[in-house]
């Protein structure tokens, strides 16, 4: 057993610290910024990614031939924890969920066309999963493929399709077979989002995230958009889940917010001889958020871990997300308790290390823990796959 | 980045659970429940099969210095509440003594823990809640040790050829092993009949030969003492938690209310699922700590994370197996009753995840 980085790893976490410091520029930092640049999709982003790709950087773990370096899921999750330390809104969901599902099971086309340009940063992806009426209980999804000539018309309706705003493609779940049972009719689309019959409408969130509701009008979409066999969608549904839970509850970020908040706590004088971090209370805050994060970071690392065996196990992919989601939450609040009422102002130039942060975090991080699967279901699975007690109802 | 276990650790492991699964009978356990709680051919059959020589050295007859062998030696005592209290024993003077001691001491002492010989350990002191400080003099007079003071809920010292004292003195502290009839024992009964004592040493006289470790680097054994204890605790801890989350499955996949199995209603399923994550937590943050200990002697912050996510585990899951085996739960015939107790003990023992967060919070915001 050995639960550490070995010394390749930590040059790497390293040498991307400082490739991250000159990729991200004041330019860019200045669009990520505005409040409808904060998932990014800018210039200023594009850019940046476009120059993270060619520089051979996203996708460290994926196969030469797609352009990756076929290092270890390990080395994956330092790129996917160093970047997001920076606070650069990588979109994570195409590099690390969508784009391996898409490398591994894609039509010639998608492997030669998808695949490579997400690897060289030129192509981001929505998710189509959620609809009006299918949420939770996702299989029961309407949005309809039907055969026609040589490829399938699509008709239906999205919601909380994020970043379609400035997507290339939708990763889109539809129902192919309308016989079959829930789990057993659906087949997964790459669907291009500059297709006259695509439309969205935008949803305006609580954290000033801006997500869409998205319309698929007579799309038609050649053979070769199809991913997986047909009607078999509902597996890559679950592994590109399973892949996303691990990449949401990253420890990188909620790490990097403490040691941020530690130092100004620090820093911060109360009268003249004592700093904000003196306070009892304050001690104890900061340590239940250390506390929390080491387990957070020891189950990422196991989770990595257990991917390089490619056995990931159910139960404890669901732990990642039911832990790592509901920390986030109570870590925000204590380290708001700690800055007091400081931490509502939206502009802190007192305070400008944190530049805000936790006023802006604790308001996005409500949607983890029922994005990406509910925790309700998560528990359901924990209780069946890891504890092997009977199904609920 | 590897999460396994070695194959001897699986087959410590599962020997480990042989012999503990036919020793710890209900009928058995139920034996100590009244009586000193300490079942000698249990020890016999242990030292035997070379169990007490895990995470000892080979050259001292052990089966290597790695303390996560260890910590499966503990985490089975806790899964199977065997009637052994060895963590005095195999982790405070074993282990301290390997790090700190010379060659001759160490021949002498661990090769007759592996043969089964009980030591202790008395470190803690009633109303100091820092046991880096203790309250106990010692004062060095003509090559002698002369030691006063007053330790508690040191494990079967009753058995012991010696105990394991820490004092203060002018040297700074001091590790110093004190044969058993030197002092005053006095038995206290606590919530899970562990045998615990009270032990007074009024100007008490050993050689300064029994200082364990070189001079001036006492408070240094005294710290790696007091941290592995945390982490051997937590991995008791583990193995009672782990018990009592396996009981909670196999209970209510069975017990029928309402005219289906009680496990499909999401409100128990949930609890439990919060038990596995819990579970899954102190596991981890375990191994990290043990694994740690093995190569630097002074991993305060991770012990400390350890027996924090300890306390909260044994305390939460405790609960939630009697509240989801209704009055099952704390009826003395079936299993579960005598987990919970153990889980107070570990809980409490060596600093609650109150006085430990405490703790940890000084040290990171003094970046320590």
């Amino acid at each position: 057993m050995l639960i550490q980085l070995n010394q390749k790893q930590t040059k790497l976490q390293n040498e991307l610290q400082e490739y991250f410091e000159s990729i991200i520029t004041p330019e860019l930092k200045k669009e990520l910024s505005q409040p409808e640049h904060f998932e990014g999709g800018g210039p200023e982003f594009k850019k940046a990614m476009r120059t993270m790709g060619s520089d051979g950087w996203i996708g460290l773990s994926w196969k030469k031939e797609f352009g990756g370096k076929e290092l270890s899921p390990i080395e994956q999750y330092i790129f996917v924890e160093t970047v997001m330390r920076t606070g650069f809104p990588f979109p994570f969901l195409t590099t690390e969920s969508v784009g391996p599902m898409i490398a591994e099971h894609g039509s010639a086309w998608a492997k030669e066309e998808i695949a490579t340009k997400i690897l060289k940063g030129e192509i981001i992806f929505g998710i189509g999963y959620s609809e009006p009426n299918s949420g939770t209980d996702l299989a029961s999804l309407q949005t309809k493929a039907v055969k026609q000539g040589d490829g399938y018309l699509i008709n239906g309706q999205k919601m909380w399709t994020s970043l379609a705003n400035f997507s290339d493609y939708i990763w889109l779940a539809t129902r192919t077979d309308f016989e079959a049972k829930n789990h057993k009719g659906i087949s997964m689309f790459i669907v291009p989002t500059d297709d006259p019959g695509f439309s969205m409408s935008p949803i305006n969130t609580l954290g000033d995230v801006r997500t869409n509701a998205t319309f698929y009008d007579n799309i038609h979409v050649p053979e070769s958009h199809l991913v997986g066999e047909l009607n078999q969608g509902w597996s890559l549904i679950t592994s590109q889940l399973n892949l996303e839970r691990l990449a949401l509850v990253n420890h990188g970020p909620v790490e990097e917010l403490y040691k941020d908040v530690l130092i100004t706590a620090q820093s911060t004088k109360i009268n003249n001889d004592q700093c904000l971090s003196d306070l009892s209370w304050v001690k104890h805050n900061f340590a239940q958020v250390h506390t929390g994060i080491e387990a957070l970071k020891l189950i990422c690392w196991k989770q990595t871990w257990i991917m390089e065996s490619d056995q990931l196990n159910m139960a404890e992919a669901s732990v990642a997300k039911v832990y790592g989601s509901e920390f986030f939450i109570e870590a925000y609040r204590l380290m708001m308790e700690i800055m007091g009422e400081l931490s509502i102002l939206k502009n802190d130039s007192e305070l400008k290390i944190l530049n805000a942060r936790l006023e802006r975090m604790y308001r996005t991080a409500s949607i983890l823990t029922f994005g990406g699967g509910t925790n309700e279901v998560q528990r359901d699975i924990i209780a069946m796959a890891g504890l092997l007690m009977p199904r609920t109802r | 980045m590897d999460f396994s276990e070695l194959s001897h650790q699986t087959e410590i492991r599962d020997s480990l659970d042989k012999i503990l699964s036919e020793h710890c009978s209900q009928e058995r356990l139920k034996e100590y429940d009244s009586d000193f709680k300490h079942d000698e051919s249990l020890l016999s059959l242990l030292s035997s099969n070379g169990f007490l020589g895990l995470g000892l050295n080979e050259k001292y007859g052990g089966s290597g210095e790695d303390l996560y062998d260890l910590g499966i030696l503990f985490e089975r005592l806790g899964y199977h509440a065997a009637p052994l209290s060895l963590s005095g024993c195999l982790a405070d003077v074993a282990q301290t003594i390997q790090k700190f001691s010379k060659v001759e001491s160490c021949n002498k002492i661990l090769g007759s823990i592996i043969a089964g010989e009980i030591y202790t350990s008395a470190i803690l002191e009633p109303s100091n809640q820092d046991p880096e400080n203790p309250i106990t003099e010692a004062k060095i007079e003509n090559n002698q040790v002369v030691i006063t003071g007053t330790k508690y809920l040191s494990e079967i010292a009753s058995i012991a050829k010696s105990i394991l004292i820490s004092a203060s003195s002018i040297e700074g502290v001091l590790l110093v092993l004190v044969d058993t009839d030197q002092v005053k024992l006095t038995e206290l009964t606590s919530t899970a009949n562990t045998p615990l004592f009270k032990v007074e040493l009024d100007s008490v006289k050993v050689g300064v030969e029994s200082i364990i470790h070189e001079k001036g680097r006492g408070l240094e054994a005294l710290k790696y003492l007091i941290q592995l204890n945390m982490v051997m605790r937590s991995y008791i801890a583990l193995g009672v938690t782990e018990k009592m989350t396996s009981l909670i499955a196999g209970y209510t996949s069975e017990r029928e209310q309402f005219g289906r199995v009680i496990g499909t209603f999401q409100a128990v399923s949930h609890r439990a699922a919060d038990c596995f994550i819990e579970l899954e937590c102190l596991r981890l943050v375990n191994q990290q700590a043990s694994i740690n200990l093995n190569t630097n002697l002074d991993c305060e912050n991770e012990a400390l994370i350890s027996k924090i996510w300890a306390g909260n585990a044994c305390h939460k899951i405790s609960y939630s197996a009697q509240h989801l085996h209704g009055g099952m739960g704390v009826d003395k015939d079936y299993v579960l009753w005598r987990y919970c107790l153990l889980a107070k003990e570990c809980e409490l023992i060596n600093g609650s995840a109150s006085q430990n967060i405490d703790r940890l919070g000084i040290n990171i915001t003094t970046n320590q």
